[in-house]
């Protein structure tokens, strides 16, 4: 089964794969499918908007660079402000899981009590 | 060198702007080229590895075309970033660099904000008075509706009879709208005494043709506006604020309009006023009676609004057709003859060209004259700027040298010259709020719509974008003749001296700062000896001593000839008894302020057609008015208070109407009567020697003085209620007499008001003729003041400059003894020279723009020799008062040290 991603928690995902040093936007997409199993339904194409808006807003930036197979390639590096971004983004999701995760394993509210 | 780094920079970002669908094309397809290449390692045919990541990727065009989206809002927000980074370090270089040449921008900034300041100042009020439209709704339908009658007074058109008037409301189609006004001094009796209020008689279709809008209650309808409606009056806004401190209570409540009691109805919106922009109190409603028998008594002053699409000319030909059907349908007042002797017409103006009137010639004269004061004003700045970058000359040769190019230093010329105008243009603006409030304050007859004069939107925009064009004027003006790099560079190594062309354009400049301030000071002095001339215009009264005051008396308690007059004489008899008061006399009409009643007078034994009489000027006068006035009489005698208590039909008349009406005969005796030519008829008893009561610059007027009450059979229009007093004292000045005959008033009666009061000089100072020569006067006067010290200062700096120049050709004639005089001379020599061309152009310039000038004056050519000989006498002494200073120090060069740092 396959899990759709939430609005913004792409971005999360993204920062989050760049802690590793540079990237360039295949290594992104490979990782993430590694790293989850490839539970994630992603259309890789759209890793690049959300690269190109993070670059934009100063969150990352962007250099050409040569890949590991001698290509001409772009490499994304996360900047001091997208690692605090990333550290928000996290510690908020991780509030919102744990509050979903309560809810989910209380015991129903019965009626009119 | 920051500057070369910016180019290259720019230039980056432009070739970036292509690159950036290439970068994204790129990026994606990396990506695919990987995923295919991992397929292909799994086993799959190259098309079908291809297929399958592009499947997994999605839609290229789509992510695409976002990215790129992206990415091309990314470049311009660094555009924006870089540019305002770009500007701010030039602004804060310019300033650095202006901060080190505190003299340099302080001369500058003065210098602009003077030009920009006055053409600012001009620009405002020519736009309040011409420019703008009238302040009612859809204006330009507004017209005015009045009589010309060339055949009888050429300038002086009539108001409209109240014939006409209904005759026109009734049948005119071309017309949303007709209304009726006329606006005169009331009275208000208030717990104190009685007021003076400006009320605006109205009647209910003016609230329509002017679009008036109340602020509380209701305006004046036509129920209200009928001959049998019981009294109602609105209140003016600024009049409800000041005197019942803005209280809504107000409505519904009574007061005493001129002795009658009026119900206050409603309160006008605030800031409505009439198209002449009077102050209006208090709006009543006129109540014309259309069933009153017809009159040819034009008084009705008429404004219109024109249906949509219905043009002025259309109008026009609408009232001329029903112009021509007065003597059918009203033949008691409208004769054949009459229509055809005056020349009798209905006109129709656009409202807002009878307001602006003939202001609008002096208007545009004098925002001539200061933009002629911002040229001059910008030739001297010019002129600084080109000291400035002559001393910088090495810096600038160095730049280029390194890599500059002519835009780099034309930016930063630019940087600079903008800077200084947007500091002087800055400056300006208060100069100008200060100029105008001055003016309003100053309170110019003569000019209309002068309480929307200020400083508002319209003139700092004006302000800005002149101040950024002569700045960019001035940044780029540099540039136009400095030679190349190279030439700069050879120049700046022999020993910093300017170049020729350079000291040609600066020569050109003063030439024609000289030539614009003869311009300007010849158009000033022209003014100046009009007015002189205007002034030694005899007006055939005495106005020193004498002060002037209107009072109404209450229609309801002075009923008769004999009420007003007793009312008179004694308030006259006790103001002649105060101490330094030598006579006192009073008049219906005031010489110079309002002598335009007239009727139509006929002498005796001369037969006429009644319709064809002039309309003669007929003030009603007191005993004693020409002592009281000033006025000599050549012959006979003035009306006493005998002769009124006798009921003598005794009148005097001027000397132009006795050589008129009876040439090479003695006047006195003569039989002559107004409103009527059978018998009986006034006799003549007096003649005034020439009087100008119409202004000063018409001819002497021709008026009958009739007494305060009818002789025995002959009729007079009723006893006169209001009216102008004149009181004259010995030696001292008349103003001081002013609380003193306000005392005597209230003992005579709370109820009558007093207005106007001033002295018979500001009476004619304020006369049309007058206030507009002396208000042209003051503003080209400032103007030409302006501009001959900044030609003058002009002047200096430049002869200054080039002595500095000339140290070393100095020191060697001096060393080949060449004497101080003679050194000294030379220099004086050069600014002779610049000034005489400057003359030349100048009065050539002065006598081509004298046809604009000439309708502005007053028995004098635009061409008057004494004057432009003047100004060149004043700019040739000031130019050599002007190298004065510069040729005591060229005399002082020492031959040795000038020759040693060449």
């Amino acid at each position: 089964m396959r899990i759709d991603l939430l609005q913004g928690t792409l971005d999360m995902l993204i920062l989050k794969a760049l802690t590793g040093g540079s990237l360039h936007g295949y290594a992104v997409a490979s990782w993430l499918q590694r790293t989850t199993d490839d539970a994630l339904r992603v259309e890789e194409g759209s890793l690049y908007p959300a690269l190109h808006r993070m670059t934009r807003r100063g969150w990352v930036t962007a250099d050409w660079g040569v890949s590991e197979n001698n290509r001409r390639a772009k490499f994304y590096t996360l900047t001091a402000e997208g690692r605090r971004q990333l550290q928000e983004e996290s510690s908020s999701w991780e509030r919102l899981t744990e509050a979903v995760a309560k809810v989910l394993h209380a015991r129903p509210a019965a009626q009119g009590a | 060198m920051p500057w070369i780094k910016d180019r290259y920079h720019a230039l980056r970002m432009l070739v970036r702007r292509g690159q950036l669908e290439a970068d994204v094309a790129e990026e994606l397809e990396f990506h695919l080229a990987m995923r295919t290449d991992e397929y292909i390692a799994q086993g799959l045919s190259p098309e079908a590895a291809r297929e399958k990541a592009l499947e997994r990727f999605g839609s290229v065009r789509t992510y695409q075309e976002q990215t790129r989206g992206i990415d091309a809002g990314m470049a311009r927000q660094r555009r924006r970033t870089e540019l305002w980074d770009v500007v701010a370090r030039e602004t804060r270089q310019a300033l650095r660099s202006l901060s080190r040449t505190p003299a340099f921008t302080l001369m500058a900034v003065l210098t602009l904000a003077l030009g920009l300041g006055a053409t600012t100042a001009l620009y405002s009020v020519v736009d309040a008075v011409m420019l703008r439209p009238l302040p009612y709704a859809e204006p330009e339908q507004l017209v005015l509706l009045d009589s010309p009658v060339p055949g009888f007074a050429a300038n002086a058109p009539w108001d409209l009879s109240e014939a006409g008037f209904f005759l026109f409301t009734r049948q005119a189609q071309g017309f949303a709208s007709l209304g009726a006004l006329d606006a005169r001094n009331g009275s208000l009796a208030t717990e104190t005494g009685a007021l003076r209020v400006d009320v605006a008689w109205v009647s209910a279709g003016l609230m329509e043709v002017l679009r008036a809008r109340p602020a509380l209650g209701r305006l004046i309808t036509p129920d209200l506006d009928a001959p049998s409606a019981p009294r109602s009056a609105v209140l003016g806004h600024d009049f409800w604020v000041r005197q019942y401190g803005a209280d809504p209570r107000v409505l519904g409540t009574t007061i005493r309009l001129d002795d009658v009691p009026t119900e206050i109805i409603g309160v006008m919106a605030k800031g409505f006023q009439l198209p002449d922009a009077a102050t209006v109190d208090v709006w009543a409603p006129l109540r014309l009676d259309p069933s009153r028998p017809p009159e040819n008594s034009h008084w009705v002053r008429t404004l219109g609004r024109l249906k949509d699409g219905v043009t002025v000319a259309q109008a026009q030909a609408e009232l001329a057709t029903l112009t021509t059907r007065l003597p059918e349908l009203f033949p008691d007042a409208y004769t054949e003859s009459f229509m055809r002797e005056t020349g009798f017409r209905t006109r129709v103006t656009p409202l807002a060209r009878h307001v602006v009137g003939d202001a609008d010639r002096v208007l545009w004269v004098l925002l001539g004259s200061v933009g002629l004061v911002l040229l001059i004003a910008c030739a001297n700045v010019a002129n600084l700027f080109l000291v400035r970058s002559d001393a910088r000359r090495r810096e600038v040769a160095v730049r280029s040298a390194l890599g500059a190019g002519r835009w780099d230093l034309a930016w930063h010329s630019l940087t600079e010259s903008l800077l200084v105008c947007l500091l002087a243009g800055a400056l300006g603006l208060l100069l100008a709020h200060g100029a105008l409030r001055l003016l309003v304050a100053l309170e110019p007859s003569g000019l209309p719509r002068l309480r929307e004069v200020g400083l508002d939107g319209h003139g700092i925009v004006f302000a800005g974008g002149l101040a950024a064009l002569v700045g960019i004027v001035l940044g780029l003006f540099p540039q136009l003749w400095t030679g190349s790099d190279l030439a700069r560079l050879r120049e700046s190594g022999r020993g910093l001296t300017s170049s020729r062309r350079s000291n040609l354009v600066r020569g050109g400049m003063v030439v024609a700062q000289v030539g614009l301030a003869v311009i300007l000071l010849a158009a000033a002095g022209l003014m100046l000896r009009s007015y002189w001339t205007l002034h030694r215009v005899a007006p055939g009264l005495e106005a020193r001593n004498a002060l002037t005051f209107d009072i109404v008396l209450p229609r309801t308690r002075y009923t008769n000839y004999d009420e007003v007059n007793r009312f008179h004489r004694e308030f006259l008899s006790r103001i002649e008894a105060l101490p330094g008061v030598t006579s006192a006399s009073l008049s219906t009409l005031l010489p110079l302020r309002n002598f335009e009643q007239c009727a139509a007078v006929a002498a005796e034994g001369m037969p006429v057609d009644l319709g064809q009489l002039p309309c003669i000027a007929s003030p009603v006068v007191g005993p004693g008015y020409f002592k009281a006035l000033g006025i000599p009489l050549i012959q006979g005698r003035e009306l006493t208070w005998d002769d009124l208590d006798q009921h003598a039909d005794g009148v005097l008349v001027t000397k132009t109407l006795a050589e008129r009406l009876w040439p090479g005969q003695d006047a006195l005796g003569k039989g002559i009567r107004g409103n009527g030519s059978e018998p009986p008829y006034y006799r003549v008893i007096g003649v005034t020697d020439d009087l100008r009561a119409h202004g000063l610059d018409k001819p002497p007027s021709e008026a009958v003085f009739f007494p305060l009450a009818p002789a025995e059979g002959l009729p007079l229009w009723g006893p006169r209620r209001s009216v102008s007093v004149v009181v004259r004292t010995g030696t001292s000045s008349p103003e001081p007499l002013i609380p003193e005959v306000r005392r005597i008033l209230a003992e005579l009666d709370t109820a009558v008001p007093l207005a106007n009061a001033q002295a018979m000089e500001r009476v004619v100072a304020r006369s049309p003729s007058v206030a507009r020569a002396s208000l042209t006067l003051l503003l080209l006067g400032i103007a030409g003041g302006m501009a001959l010290l900044l030609s003058v200062v002009g002047l200096y700096g430049v002869i200054s400059y080039i002595v500095g120049q000339r140290r070393g050709e100095l020191g060697i004639r001096m060393a080949l003894g060449a004497r101080a005089a003679q050194v000294a001379g030379l220099v004086v020599f050069q600014s002779l020279r610049f000034t005489a061309l400057g003359i030349v152009l100048g009065l050539l310039g002065a006598v081509s723009l004298g046809e604009v000038l000439s309708a502005l004056l007053f028995e004098v050519s635009a061409t008057d020799p004494l004057v432009l000989t003047g100004v060149c006498g004043v700019l040739v002494i000031l130019a050599v008062l002007a190298s004065y200073g510069p040729a005591r120090r060229a005399a002082r060069v020492d031959p040795a040290e000038a020759l040693r740092s060449e």
